[in-house]
């Protein structure tokens, strides 16, 4: 699974792709539902978060407008937040998928994003812990300044 | 051990049993239900050919025809390709062609391994075991049959691609490979775990 995730999109695709769906944009206006998908399955894979959220995006319009290609999209946005540490959300899309249809392939990846988010929390408390540190000094100093304006 | 990797790909018709031919040979499982492939799926194993491990990595593509013009770029570095149809459906050896026409055109390795595999031998057939060997023979492929339901002759389609890499120039070495144990040790004198 990790192998599949840290997988990037060579750079002449992700082109390609986008060519093909501002060409379509521009010369009719909208662009079609395999210009979108083809699009947002480069866009998923690439090596910038701002390029996965972008396909993220067209993702889930898909997956609002297109019940036939459902799985797909549902497959491909479970990805795209698993590669963004977004696990909440990736877990959210393995389990709609999972209802609707048994699949090995999207159960590894929702065991995998598990695994993944259960090291996050064990970290995330870590941070928490110093981000209320961080947080409780800013207060410290603004409630300082404040004390000296009331003084003037 | 990190350079000791071998990429394989693995192509063909949806529902030939690409995805069964691997879960087979990595997990000893198979699954009556067609779990459509989505894009494309991983999953790798450790093989030791003459007491060298390699790490091989399968590349599962879907065979679904809306995949088609986006799983070229998977083609890339692969240095064996295997090829499956299924014997109880002669449009998916036909159809192979293609799949041959999109690996020369999209592979960057041109002496790529090349096996072709009829998958599904414990049901009745409908192509010839010659039919699928003349295919392979035109193409220089190699070529077996196999069962992914009652695990025969699986292992032996990763082994033979496997030993026809190690023995090529790639990894240094003319000589063939005279033995490969396959490292989990699921061989063909096992027990089969299905009823047929
Ligand atoms: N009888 C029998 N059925 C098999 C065999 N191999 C696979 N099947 C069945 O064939 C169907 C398709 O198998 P998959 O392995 O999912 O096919 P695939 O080639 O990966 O298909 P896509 O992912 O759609 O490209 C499943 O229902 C399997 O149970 C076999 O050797 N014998
Ligand atoms: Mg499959």
């Amino acid at each position: 699974m990790e192998e599949l995730l840290n997988d990037v999109v060579p750079q002449e695709d992700l082109e390609r792709f986008e060519k093909k769906y501002h060409h379509e944009q521009e010369l009719d206006g909208e662009v079609s539902t395999e210009t979108k998908f083809e699009y947002a399955f480069c866009l998923v894979r690439s090596r910038y978060t701002n390029d996965i959220r972008k396909g993220i995006m067209i993702l889930e319009e898909l997956a609002r407008l297109h019940p036939d290609g459902r799985r797909d999209y549902i497959y491909y946005l479970a990805f795209g937040n698993a590669r963004i540490k977004n696990y909440t959300e990736g877990l959210k899309y393995c389990r709609a998928f999972l209802e609707i249809e048994s699949n090995d392939q999207v159960r590894s990846l929702e065991e995998y994003i598990k695994k993944q988010s259960d090291k996050e929390i064990a970290k995330g408390m870590a941070v928490a812990g110093g981000a209320a540190l961080v947080l409780g000094g800013i207060l410290a100093i603004a409630m300082a300044k404040n004390n000296r304006n009331r003084d003037k | 051990m990190a350079d000791r990797a071998i990429k394989l790909l693995i192509i063909g018709e949806s529902g030939v049993g690409k995805s069964s031919l691997i879960r087979r040979f990595v997990e000893n499982k198979f699954d009556e239900n067609h779990d459509v492939t989505i894009g494309m799926d991983f999953k790798s194993k450790v093989m030791n050919v003459d007491g060298i491990d390699y790490k091989v990595a399968l590349w599962d593509t879907a065979g679904a025809e809306r995949f088609r013009s986006l799983t070229p770029s998977f083609y890339r570095k692969a240095l064996g390709a295997i090829l499956v149809y299924d014997i109880t459906n002669r449009d998916s050896l036909v159809k192979l062609e293609a799949w041959l026409a999109e690996l020369d055109s999209y592979s960057d390795n041109p002496n790529i391994a090349i096996i072709v595999v009829g998958n599904k031998i414990d049901k009745d057939r409908v192509v010839d075991r010659e039919e699928g060997r003349k295919f392979a023979r035109k193409h220089r492929a190699l070529f077996i049959e196999t069962s992914a339901k009652c695990d025969q002759f699986v292992s032996d389609v990763f082994k033979e691609i496997v030993e026809k890499i190690v023995s090529s120039e790639y990894f240094g070495n003319g000589g063939g490979a005279d033995s490969l144990d396959i490292a989990n040790g699921n061989d063909n004198t096992a027990p089969s775990t299905c009823s047929c």
